[in-house]
């Protein structure tokens, strides 16, 4: 793989190296006061805290080159459960660097008001990813019910060849993937009003739902309950699956800091 | 050999670290005077995260389950034996469709040979096939319109989940 390039987005930052000497790996942004975590970070260094204007942010030495290596992922996320833990906590994206530490903590005394009040609107909440991909096992109901793909299959049958039954798949797998997104829609309706915020990530022809929801950690049972009950419903057109509780990487304003303030 | 209804999920599955992913390389915070190193490769491993399978290998696989299919006792339209009446649809049964076949029309014969066909080659893969279809089709030459297009299912018809592997998170 070849060596991590940087970006800056202001010029001070431009062409600042992963393996400057004082760069450090950022992990995230919790109310002062809160345990340093004990998991080592992104490349196995030890995580530590730097507190300033009441927020602390979770940080490590950067690593001489970051590479989306699992374990190192792995650590990021590690690190952020366990803060999550502890409290409200905005997560950083993963590899996100600050060049010194006093440039990041001249950054947390500037936006303390505005990351105070995006921690208040976390506080108390987890968030829940649940994603959905398509489940052929009704597809002999599909043939059934749809005159067109039944007369399509009969017509396979009596001139069986090559082209007609990738015709065939093919227009089943179309039938399939239309009832998975009509599903997928369904259990969103379902499972946002339980949330205080929803999220929709991207979709493909194979994972026809992903959604965050940002959930009160009091109704993260009452959640999955419902996932459940869904699941059972569409079970045979759309697979389910939840992941969380996760720190609120889907809500969490990405670029807090207005230019020029 | 892929039998599309062993893929039935019924119960939603926890969550990898491929699940959250993109959470963790799209989302979350960004600070302006920060750097993100820009991580080359990350586009193949997003889609290393799923197995795309849109192939005409699918495809085949789809026609083939298809193939296999008693499309004979439709939910919607009438089957073969019921265009020709009662007495027919009451004395025909499975074993006697081939027969009852070659004194019908050739247009006739060519809907329920492949049938025919199929059952045979049912026969021969009886070992692997599903509860649910073995049950749907024990019942269907008795009563080949009873089911409506949206039938309730009871819980004993329903294909069952496998069992899953559970991990903390499920339970939280």
């Amino acid at each position: 793989m070849t060596a991590p390039t940087t970006t800056g987005t202001t010029a001070g930052t431009t062409g600042t190296t992963a393996s400057a000497p004082e760069a450090l790996y950022v992990y995230g942004i919790a109310p002062a006061g809160v345990r340093a975590p004990r998991f080592p970070g992104v490349d196995g260094a030890p995580v530590r805290l730097l507190t300033e204007s009441g927020l602390c942010a979770a940080v490590s030495a950067a690593p001489a080159r970051i590479r989306p290596r699992r374990r190192d992922l792995l650590a990021h996320q590690a690190v952020l459960d366990e803060l999550a833990g502890q409290g409200p906590l905005l997560p950083m994206r993963f590899a996100v660097l600050s060049p010194r530490p006093d440039a990041l903590l001249s950054q947390l005394r500037t936006d303390a008001a505005h990351l105070s009040r995006q921690l208040d609107e976390v506080r108390g909440c987890v968030e829940l990813n649940v994603k959905g991909t398509v489940v052929p096992g009704h597809f002999a109901d599909l043939v059934r019910r749809d005159e067109n793909l039944r007369n399509l299959a009969l017509r396979t049958r009596r001139r069986p060849d090559y082209e007609a039954n990738v015709r065939l798949g093919e227009a089943i797998a179309r039938g399939v993937r239309r009832e998975a997104r009509r599903a997928a829609r369904e259990v969103l309706g379902h499972l946002a009003p339980l949330a205080v915020r929803t999220m929709q990530g991207a979709t493909d022809d194979e994972q026809v739902l992903s959604a965050s929801f940002l959930l009160r950690s009091t109704d993260e049972r009452r959640f999955r309950q419902a996932v459940d009950v869904r699941a059972r419903d569409c079970g045979d057109r759309l697979a389910l699956s939840v992941t969380g509780p996760l720190p609120c990487y889907s809500f969490v304003d990405p670029r807090p800091t207005p230019a020029g303030r | 050999m892929i039998t599309y209804d062993d893929e039935v999920v019924c119960a939603p599955r926890a969550g990898t670290l491929y699940d959250v992913l993109e959470l963790i390389l799209d989302r979350g915070m960004v600070i302006d005077v920060f750097v993100r190193v820009s991580l080359v490769g990350i586009e193949i491993l997003k889609v290393d995260a799923r197995i795309v399978v849109a192939s005409v290998d699918t495809y085949l696989r789809f026609a083939e389950a298809c193939n296999r299919l008693d499309l004979e006792h439709d939910v919607r339209s009438k089957t073969v034996p019921e265009l020709f009446g009662g007495p027919v649809a009451t004395t025909i049964g499975r074993a006697g469709a081939k027969r009852t076949a070659r004194s019908l029309t050739d247009k006739v014969r060519d809907i329920l040979t492949p049938e025919e066909e199929t059952a045979a080659e049912e026969e021969a893969t009886r070992p692997r096939d599903h509860t649910r279809e073995r049950a749907a089709r024990g019942r269907s030459p008795q009563r080949p319109r009873s089911r409506p297009a949206a039938r309730p299912r009871d819980e004993d018809d329903r294909p069952r989940s496998r069992p899953r592997r559970r991990t903390e998170t499920e339970d939280e």
